[in-house]
């Protein structure tokens, strides 16, 4: 089976980058390529250019954190990454240095049999690091982890950012992402749909506006007129009128509504955008892409409350 | 070398390997004493049951130790399919991407775990050989000349048939189906073969590792009668060929697959 054709994408250091893409989108497939485990049929995956087997010291250079099934159940966390240490000749000084990082300080000397998901997410990540690797390669880091733990690993990834270092993560959590990632990739059945800074992409993105005014019958007017002659970006689909200073215009922008109303002189109380999130991008490039014929389709009509939404991240 | 050790830890964490060990040490002191202590007999199985303290006595207890064999060989097996069983084999290929690599430090790692398997067992026997003599059954230097012919005979089989044990798993990936494949060879398969065509037969695993076990056996003309066997360095060269040729052939089939 195809699960990833004709992809390529370069990340940069000192960003995060979000892999982003619905199930069965290639996400996992295209991670374990880049890190040796699985061959592609043709092409390349390359870490620093060179490919996953050629590396002189992989476990110094990238850091896999993959599904968090990986440990013998009878052997302890300790033991467990210290045979990844004597691999790359690592001292167990290091180990529980990592263990401390990842919050396993006291948990060292237990089998990982008992542990629970988040735990062996944690484990997980600690082998990732015992290397100090340049390059940090995460699927589903979230997975399992409580609500801390996922504010967790947002501050984590984003220090491991900071520092200069590259961070890939795959995520289907769209909200998680959008708070935790600079640049995204964006993959559906297997082929890349979006790449970039994520706030450039939301720019682009069109969304809901809502507008309180007390010329709302001046302002629907307007902006049909808009949408029939067309003089600007992004001209609204639909124009209507909900209650009576209320204004719903969808497929437009803030930044094309604005502009239009302070010519005519509209007096605006109120203005917010929904729907200019990660999410309403990721849908409107995804669609119709998802593997095995299911397009899950556009949701139901965006929410309209909360204020303007900044995608970029914090 | 950094493998080798990481493999040597493997065994080392984990209690199924001191279970092993434990199980070793276990099987051999009760079929020394069974054998030991069973009434020997004049007929038919006077070769298994000999009269106590005689050479053939004490010849007939220390083969006891070619249990060490069956246990070495699931050492072996365990060390290649439990990756895969575990999933650890993700975190094994993320540490050492070259995976003839790791196949190899398997080998050599469990060739030693072969000769601990061994060592074991042999350290039982010769607590119960100096038991028995210093219950005045026999001399110690009969004993100790008795188990000079097995040991080194068994240590090399045990050796290189936990190697095989890793061939094997290499090529078959699941532990179950490897164990199976593994003793189900030994028991069942070889002696129809044998029976039928002695030819080839004297070539299979087992045939060959008892060959190499009477290295030190034969000297003394003490075969148990068996002849249809190869030559002792043969048998060790054969055994050492299936380790090594099974293991390459799952290094380029098996082994060379994705790990999802």
């Amino acid at each position: 089976m195809l699960a990833v054709d004709d992809l390529s994408f370069v990340v940069e250091p000192g960003t995060v980058t979000g892999f982003l893409g619905p199930n069965g989108a290639g996400k996992t497939t295209t991670l374990r390529m880049l890190l040796g485990l699985v061959a592609p049929t043709s092409g390349s995956a390359l870490v620093n250019g060179r490919s996953y087997h050629d590396l002189a010291d992989p476990t110094r250079t990238v850091g896999g954190v993959l599904e968090a099934s990986g440990f013998h159940p009878a052997r302890t966390a300790r033991n467990h990454l210290r045979i990844v240490g004597t691999v790359a000749g690592i001292d167990s000084g290091r180990v529980d240095e990592v263990l401390e990082l990842v919050g396993l300080g006291t948990d060292g000397d237990r089998k990982v049999g008992g542990f629970s998901l988040g735990m062996r997410q944690r484990l997980e990540l600690a082998r990732a690091l015992l290397g100090d690797p340049q390059v940090l390669i995460l699927d589903e880091p979230a997975n399992g982890l409580d609500p801390q733990g996922i504010a967790w690993m947002r501050g984590f990834l984003r220090w491991y950012a900071s520092q200069g270092r590259i961070v890939l993560v795959s995520s289907h959590l769209l909200a998680e992402a959008a708070q935790t990632v600079d640049r995204v990739i964006i993959l559906a059945g297997g082929r890349l749909v979006a790449e970039g800074p994520l706030d450039q992409l939301l720019q682009g993105a069109t969304t809901t506006v809502r507008v309180r005014t007390p010329d709302a019958e001046r302002l629907v007017r307007l902006l049909e007129d808009a949408a029939a002659s067309g003089p600007v970006d992004h001209p609204p689909t639909s124009v209507r009128l909900e209650g009576p200073d209320v204004v719903m215009a969808e497929g437009t922008t803030a930044e094309t509504v604005g502009p239009l109303m302070a010519r005519a002189g509209i007096v605006v109380y109120e203005m917010t955008s929904s729907g200019e999130s990660l999410e309403q991008l990721f849908f409107e490039l995804t669609e119709g892409l998802e593997q095995g014929g299911h397009p899950m389709g556009r949701p139901g009509p965006p929410p309209t409350s909360g204020g303007p939404v900044q995608g970029s991240a914090p | 070398m950094r493998q080798v050790a990481a493999e040597l830890k493997k065994f080392r964490t984990i209690w199924s390997t001191w279970l092993l060990l434990g199980i070793t040490a276990f099987l051999v002191a009760a079929l020394t004493a069974v054998i030991a202590f069973a009434p020997h007999d004049r007929g038919a199985r006077e070769l298994l049951f000999p009269m106590r303290g005689t050479t053939r006595w004490f010849d007939s207890i220390f083969s006891s130790l070619t249990v060490s064999l069956t246990l070495a060989l699931v050492l072996g097996i365990l060390c290649m399919t439990g990756e895969y069983r575990h999933k650890t084999i993700t975190p094994t290929y993320l540490a050492q991407p070259r995976r003839g690599r790791v196949v190899v430090s398997k080998l050599l790692a469990s060739a030693l775990g072969g000769a601990v398997v061994a060592v074991v067992a042999g350290a039982v026997a010769l607590v119960f050989g100096f038991s028995v003599v210093g219950a005045g059954i026999g001399d110690s230097s009969r004993m100790l000349t008795e188990y000079r012919h097995v040991f080194p005979g068994v240590l090399a089989a045990a050796i290189l048939y936990a190697v095989y044990g890793v061939g094997l798993g290499a090529l078959l990936k699941n532990q179950v189906v490897a164990i199976v494949v593994g003793l189900g060879v030994t028991a069942i398969l070889e002696p129809i073969i044998v029976a039928v065509v002695p030819s080839v037969g004297r070539w299979l695993p087992g045939q060959v590792a008892q060959a190499l076990e009477s290295v030190t056996a034969n000297a003394n003309g003490l075969n148990n009668g068996i002849t249809h066997l190869v030559l002792w360095w043969q048998g060790g060269l054969a055994l050492l060929g299936y380790g090594i040729v099974l293991a390459a052939a799952g290094a380029f089939t098996t082994l060379r697959s994705d790990v999802t």
